[in-house]
């Protein structure tokens, strides 16, 4: 996660509790903030004065105020049953978490830091992607095989995109209409078209366990973490095939680079 | 050299792990609804590859130095199949997986409540910053701590009769090999796993994140069981539990009697037994076992039990009588 003024990314250790603060340039680490319980998934609010963490072990969600330099715990939030991925909307009022076990997606009010709502989504709901204009909520459903399509003023399932087993996680493809989300299981990506909500194509042949993408500045290649294969792989966008693959660490998940195209807010940055 | 060794290693368990995981495990995850659980499962696999291949790994060398040097003969091994059993299901991660599903989510609470509570914990890593913090260092210390902590683990699991009851399973092998490091009672691996969950609520690190301290502690406690005649190296054996060391600990007679109601407790290092005078360096070989499963008038002739089974159960049935003797005093 990448602060808002761009001069840390935020790395988030959830076995020995803290977050580590890298250049995003260089790699070099800047400082270490301990006592950040169990952060699993992390975000800013797009006003920037709220700074979030899902436990995803410890079934929390852990509201910090942010000042612009440093964290402030305003409130834990109990959430079971293990709160995974998150999202805000643009008025900055109020953060998604996906609840893993029990299939659940919450809505918390971020300045009383109280549980607004929570609604069945389906089997193992991960990723989220609020859609421009605040519309609706994606949802990956990983224990499934579609996005769920969320109208969360109505808190209601208005429709499932058929993707492929285990949606998991989204990038937008800074095009005014596409969205990318992996299907873990079946290890492909699957483009969506978020204006029709219709899927448009996918994207085969890759290494096991697609999770987090990154797209770059000039829209050309999509670059995917392979939480299965130890390796990042890279995708030319045009062709739609896996064009070269990088051999990392085991279970690599987040994917961070600093010449990147947008991320579209609400969204986490 | 080494470095280069254990990546290529690394790699061929990595590679395992994935085959395993996506064309078995998960496939299975998904149809059965599991896939809150494919994370952990993705994680956990790694370990019982490591597992797997420690198995192969103490059989390929320890049982041909057992055949070819061993301190006693047998001329039926069939004692020693039940240990066959528990290594597998130690190392098949049996145990994690029922502490994982039994325990995990109570000291996950605990966890959560620490930090809501502020109880302060020691973080070892920052304990020296930028020498503790270090990798190796960093292992070598929690290395010594775990190993302190099971040092006094061992000692409590003796000193205190209903939990020696539940122990006693491990230390009525009156034929002692490779096999038996992983005989115990099920549910004394459980309060074990539940021992060093709770330590690592105040160090800061989960031991199954040591997957190298791990993978070395399993191994070092097969050699301390091997029936093999190995080199006593002088120095060593204060650095390290040798099996003389041990094999000392499971001797009738020596192992678990006295004031201190046994001797050399070390878990890899005999530190601990120097430090609290719990050592006993004689090297003469002993016969392994308890005292009162030896034939009358030695002993009682006592039947710990021959099956897995068996000897699950009647740990039970000895805690019963024991406390009823307790109850009526």
């Amino acid at each position: 996660m990448i602060t808002p003024d761009g001069s840390s990314l935020i790395v988030a250790d959830s076995v020995s509790n803290d977050l580590i603060f890298v250049d995003p340039r260089s790699g070099k680490v800047q400082k270490r903030m301990e006592n950040i319980e169990d952060p699993y998934q992390l975000g800013f609010s797009p006003d920037h004065k709220w700074f979030v963490t899902a436990g995803l072990r410890l079934d929390r969600v852990d509201i910090y105020k942010y000042d612009g330099h440093d964290l402030t715990l305003a409130k834990r939030v109990p959430l079971g049953k293990t709160p995974s991925h998150m999202t805000f909307s643009s008025d900055a009022s109020t953060v998604f978490v996906t609840l893993q076990d029990s299939g659940e997606l919450a809505a918390i009010d971020l300045a009383t830091q109280t549980v607004k709502w929570k609604m069945p989504v389906g089997n193992t709901p991960a990723g989220l992607w609020m859609t421009p204009g605040d519309r609706e909520l994606l949802v990956g459903m990983t224990g499934e095989d579609d996005v769920a399509v969320v109208d969360w003023h109505k808190q209601q399932v208005i429709k499932r995109i058929q993707t492929g087993k285990g949606a998991h996680n989204f990038r937008n493809l800074d095009d005014g209409k596409h969205v990318a989300v992996t299907n873990r299981v079946v290890s492909t990506i699957s483009i969506l078209d978020y204006t029709t909500l219709q899927k448009v194509g996918d994207i085969t042949g890759l290494l096991p366990g697609p999770d987090d993408m990154e797209l770059s500045a000039d829209r050309k290649t999509l670059w995917v973490t392979f939480r299965f294969a130890r390796h990042v792989g890279v995708i030319d966008l045009a062709s739609r095939k896996l064009i070269d693959t990088i051999v990392v660490g085991r279970s690599p998940h987040g994917l961070y680079f600093a010449d990147r195209a947008p991320v579209y807010a609400p969204n986490p940055d | 050299m080494i470095t280069e060794i254990v990546a290529q290693l690394d790699n061929v368990v990595s590679t395992l792990q994935t085959l395993l995981y996506v064309d078995v495990v998960q496939p299975i995850f998904f149809k059965v609804g599991l896939m809150g659980y494919d994370e952990d499962t993705y994680d956990a696999l790694y370990w019982v590859i490591i597992g797997v291949l420690e198995i192969l790994a103490t059989f390929a060398i320890l049982r041909p130095l057992e055949a070819l040097r061993p301190i006693e003969t047998w001329q039926d091994r069939k004692a020693v199949r039940s240990d066959v059993f528990y290594t597998w299901i130690a190392k098949l991660g049996l145990i994690n997986l029922t502490f994982f599903f039994l325990l995990q989510p109570l000291f996950n609470h605990w966890q959560s409540l620490i930090a809501i509570y502020d109880i302060p914990n020691i973080d070892v890593d920052s304990i020296w910053p930028g020498v503790t913090d270090q990798p190796v260092v960093s292992f070598l210390i929690y290395l010594v701590i775990l190993d302190f902590a099971g040092y006094w683990y061992h000692r409590w699991q003796h000193r205190f009769g209903v939990w020696w009851e539940l122990h006693a399973v491990h230390h009525s092998q009156q034929q002692m090999s490779l096999w038996a490091d992983d005989r115990n009672h099920f549910l004394d691996d459980i309060i074990q796993a539940a021992f060093f969950a709770a330590l690592s609520l105040f160090i800061g690190v989960q031991p199954s994140q040591f997957v190298v301290l791990v993978a070395l502690s399993n191994v070092l406690q097969s050699i301390q069981h091997v029936n093999a005649h190995l080199p006593v190296v002088p120095f060593l054996d204060r650095l390290l539990v040798s099996p003389t060391f041990h094999r000392r600990h499971h001797a009738i007679g020596y192992g678990h009697e006295g004031t201190r109601y046994g001797c050399n407790f070390g878990v890899l290092f005999p530190w601990w037994d120097m430090l609290f005078k719990t050592a006993a360096w004689n090297r003469l070989v002993e016969p392994t076992g308890i005292r009162d499963q030896l034939p009358v008038p030695e002993g009682f002739a006592r039947n710990y039990g021959h099956g897995v089974w068996a000897q699950q159960f009647y740990a039970f049935g000895r805690i019963a009588r024991r406390l009823r003797r307790v109850a009526s005093a």
